[in-house]
């Protein structure tokens, strides 16, 4: 019965058909494969930002230090690979270290309540910036670390890492646009599942009071770093993917401030603790930086080159959303549905906790 | 490369003092009203360029400056209050964070369109002059903007212990409800204690400005130095605050004896993560502790 | 009958304050023991330290004869232990049946794979507790009785043996009270051991079998509800010592009457 219910819904119609069409990117060429990178950053985007979601939307821990996962997973594929190990064999691991580590500064972090943890892991991120841009020249005196130079190099410093391209680089490109999108379906259904989940339920009850989960016996330690430890896998998977298709990362990108800030910006706008919201939100991210912020208006004689507007956008967003619909883009689009009055089978699908 | 000890924690000593007026505004408006103000960077860095379009296109003296910029964004800070923060002072705390978050990077735009990303820094007669005490010599103006910054610490504390609304700050701070049923206009208050925050985050950064160079990023890494401070020194106390902004100037100064000098932010950084897991009452708190057992 | 819990010189300390100091309790299976004092008395604070909220700073506690000092509040819960909260603390945006059943699923360790029982579960404690006509609403839109009985079904499914209930008829009428104590006698005819903190006599002392009186952190007295709210000390840290002396003046003119 479910079922036909969704087959009737114009929503599954639209989705489906954008499943096609995204299928069918890379054999239209359009734009010359430009529109194959947008998709494909999409796909990486939506990865992030539904990661991000499992901790800070159902468990309501915000963390502005996401970049760290993004980071770690970059530079451990890049640093396998320079090293002879297979690039795709590297995912997972990448995806590993980024969980370790998460483990490593999370467990005694997520002691802390809401707004300390969040001040926490800027702190985090920051430093682990640092650790990472002068990482090179911190090991290369000491003995055993040392080994694990090569040609003097680890992380690259400042300049960063460049990986070899492969000779075919369409076929490749190709590929690994599929790739991405598969592992964007399965992020989906990562935290789908979880949200359906005894253990979605444990996080949500952690986000709305986390005394009275405890209570009920949640053991709210438990559950909270391993929301963190899936979130940093699934973030560290993304930077391996990131480092594979752009075959150079350096730490400012990849452990950088402004990539934790997209992540956290991402679920927020489409609507934060949802499973469609940070899809969105990956979306309009997506599209802003490519489209808008590449445009230019022209008032008069005063061209305004917007690219040097988006920090401008992003605040801006977030004052409005916090103020306005703090429930993002679904938020408003759920209150819209509600005030026009119009049918609920139309509105989004009641998400049963089945 | 001799390090010369000395004149390493006198300059610390120094900095000191700019980190407490630093990190005093931010304990201020989270000790009333439980806000993390993270546009405390923006402040700071609004209030640098501020001085320097006072400075090098009006001429105006350098240590004049603060004296302009300090009131102008004490009202910005109370009307800010007023009309956009006190919206959110019942939501999750994650909603003002995320809130002043968003006020921050609108900042920071407004700073590259008009300034463009450029570093800019002030250099005026006073830059480069130092005198001679005991043997170290001292930048003239690190020593003023270290007197200017501990003044107006005293100023404050007799403020907030002598005058009306500095003890209704206090009362409100403690307990709202209480302060409200005493009859103090915890409304007002609240618009008057975010203000004077955001004007010592302002007299900070027009301090900064003529020590530091700085560009619309600036401020960044201040605030995390400044929560280090603020949770190492408790939260509760002035005393706390200078206290801590001791200890991080300290740590900082001396860390250049083990670790690369790039890696000197690393050590607030890392020392606030420790400091929040480990000594979550803070220093003060600590030795509170210590002196019941 | 089985001693359900024992405190052994249970002592909490915020400091220098001494919140609870050195009480020792013991709480028989199938009984309603009551916990009544003065405001700051301490009562909240001991609750919190049997479930294991605050780690009490020194003595001992024991469930059914093992140790749970130590144990954080979601171990007490897994073994039997569940509190309601003085101020109710329900998860305010999701439905009345999924608070339930996340005390269904974690309280009593329910599979991942047992949906449909947690589910079961929750609706019978709703039927129970009188909230299954709301099964849908959003926990932020019930009112305060019904939010007090969500706290209690919550509680409920998480299949304790050992309930204790914080003020639980606070803010609540007359009506309303009456309707919680017949569920809390109910409960206990089930099988439930209770132990509850209340400011409002007429329940505690209604329904209580046994009544253990606390001031300032130390208990001051223990016994049956008759024989608690004659005693003078309970008196006099309720109502001064004008009022105590008077009592035990009645009590003596009492026993020489019945002397006679």
């Amino acid at each position: 019965m479910q079922v036909k219910e969704l087959l009737r819904s114009w929503k599954t119609w639209i989705s489906l058909a954008l499943i096609i069409f995204l299928l069918l990117v890379p054999f239209l060429g359009i734009g010359g494969g430009y529109l194959q990178t947008l998709a494909f950053l999409t796909f990486l985007y939506v990865i992030l930002s539904t990661a991000w979601n499992i901790l800070g939307g159902y468990t309501g821990q915000t963390s502005f230090g996401h970049a760290t996962f993004y980071g770690l997973g970059a530079y451990t594929t890049s640093i396998l690979v320079l090293r002879g190990v297979s690039p795709l064999v590297t995912m997972p691991i990448a995806g590993l270290i980024a969980g370790i580590y998460g483990l490593l500064w999370g467990y005694p972090c997520l002691r802390l309540r809401g707004q300390y943890f969040a001040i926490a892991t800027i702190g985090v991120g920051e430093a682990t910036r640092l650790l990472m841009l002068n990482l090179d020249d911190l090991i290369k005196n000491i003995p055993l670390l040392k080994e694990a130079l090569q040609d003097g190099v680890l992380t690259g410093g400042a300049t960063g890492l460049m990986l070899p391209t492969p000779e075919d680089i369409r076929a490749y490109a190709m590929g690994f646009y599929y790739l991405a999108m598969g592992l964007m379906f399965a992020a989906l259904l990562t935290s789908w599942w979880v949200k359906k989940s005894k253990f979605g339920l444990g996080l949500f009850a952690i986000n709305m009071d986390i005394d009275a989960a405890e209570t009920v016996g949640v053991n709210t330690v438990s559950y909270k770093n391993l929301a963190l430890v899936l979130s940093a896998f699934m973030v560290g998977i993304g930077g391996s993917i990131y480092a594979q298709y752009m075959f150079y990362i350096d730490p400012q990108t990849v452990f950088g401030f402004p990539m934790s800030i997209s992540m956290v910006l991402m679920p927020t706008i489409g609507g934060i603790g949802t499973i469609v919201g940070p899809i969105l939100g990956a979306v309009v991210y997506i599209v802003v930086q490519d489209r808008i912020l590449t445009a230019n208006i022209e008032i008069g004689t005063f061209t305004l080159s917007l690219s040097t507007l988006h920090l401008l956008l992003y605040g801006g967003l977030l004052v409005v959303i916090v103020l306005f619909e703090p429930k993002g883009i679904l938020g408003l689009q759920k209150r819209l549905v509600r005030r026009w009055g119009k049918r609920a089978i139309e509105a989004v699908p009641v998400k049963k906790m089945a | 490369m001799t390090i010369d000890i000395p004149a390493l924690l006198v300059g610390a000593i120094l900095l000191a003092g700019l980190y407490a007026t630093m990190s005093y505004g931010l304990a201020l408006i989270y000790g009333v009203m439980k806000i993390v103000n993270l546009a405390h960077a923006g402040v700071m860095m609004w209030a640098a360029y501020a001085v320097f379009v006072l400075i090098v296109n009006a001429g105006l003296n350098p240590f004049l400056a603060p004296l302009i910029t300090v009131p102008v964004f004490f009202l910005l800070g109370m009307l800010l209050q007023r009309y956009v923060v006190r919206r959110v002072m019942f939501a999750p705390p994650i909603s003002s964070l995320l809130l002043l978050f968003g006020i921050w990077l609108i900042m920071q735009n407004i700073s590259y369109l008009g300034f463009t990303g450029d570093t800019r820094a002030i250099t005026t007669k006073y830059t480069l002059m130092t005198f001679e005490f005991l043997g170290i010599a001292i930048s003239i103006n690190r020593l003023v903007v270290f007197c200017v910054g501990i003044l107006a610490l005293l100023v404050m504390r007799q403020f907030m212990g002598r005058t009306y609304m500095g003890k209704a700050i206090r009362a409100t701070a403690q307990d709202g409800d209480a302060s409200k049923l005493v009859g103090i206009n915890t409304d007002r208050v609240m618009e008057i204690a975010f203000g004077l925050g955001i004007a010592l985050a302002s007299l900070a950064g027009s301090l900064m400005a003529l020590i530091f160079a700085f560009d619309p990023d600036f401020g960044r890494s201040h605030l995390l130095k400044a929560f280090c401070i603020v949770v190492l020194g408790g939260l509760e106390s002035m005393v706390g605050v200078a206290l801590g902004s001791l200890v991080l100037a300290v740590a900082e100064a001396l860390s250049v004896l083990w670790i690369m000098p790039a890696l000197q932010d690393f050590v607030s950084f890392a020392l606030l993560v420790i400091v929040l897991i480990v000594m979550p009452g803070g220093m003060m708190g600590l030795l509170a502790k210590l002196k019941k057992t | 009958m089985a001693v359900m819990i024992e405190g052994i010189e249970v002592s909490k300390y915020f400091g220098g304050l001494a919140a609870v100091h050195n009480v020792n309790f013991r709480v028989q299976e199938g009984e309603i023991f009551g916990l009544i004092g003065p405001n700051g008395a301490g009562k909240t604070t001991l609750f919190r330290c049997i479930t294991g909220v605050y780690p009490a700073t020194s003595g001992k506690i024991t469930y059914k004869g093992r140790d749970i000092t130590q144990l954080m509040p979601h171990a007490t819960c897994v073994l039997g232990i569940t509190n309601t909260h003085q101020v109710v603390k329900p998860f305010s945006d999701m439905t009345v049946l999924d608070n339930v059943r996340v005390g269904a699923f974690f309280g009593r360790g329910w599979k991942q794979g047992e949906v449909k029982d947690a589910t079961k579960e929750a609706m019978r404690v709703l039927e129970f507790t009188g909230l299954a006509p709301k099964v849908s609403f959003l926990a932020r839109n019930l009112t305060l009785p019904d939010r007090k009985r969500l706290e209690v079904a919550r509680a409920l499914a998480t299949r304790p043996e050992l309930l204790l209930l914080d003020e639980v008829v606070a803010g609540l009428n007359p009506t309303e009270t009456d309707m919680m104590i017949g569920l809390i006698r109910q409960l206990r005819d089930n099988g439930l051991t209770i132990l509850m903190v209340e400011h409002v006599m007429r329940a505690v002392l209604g329904v209580s079998d046994r009544v253990m009186v606390l001031n300032f952190g130390e208990k001051i007295a223990e016994g049956t509800p008759k024989q608690v709210s004659t005693n003078p000390q309970v008196i006099e840290a309720y109502l001064g010592k004008s009022y105590a002396a008077a009592a035990k003046a009645e009590q003596q003119s009492n026993q020489q009457v019945s002397k006679q």
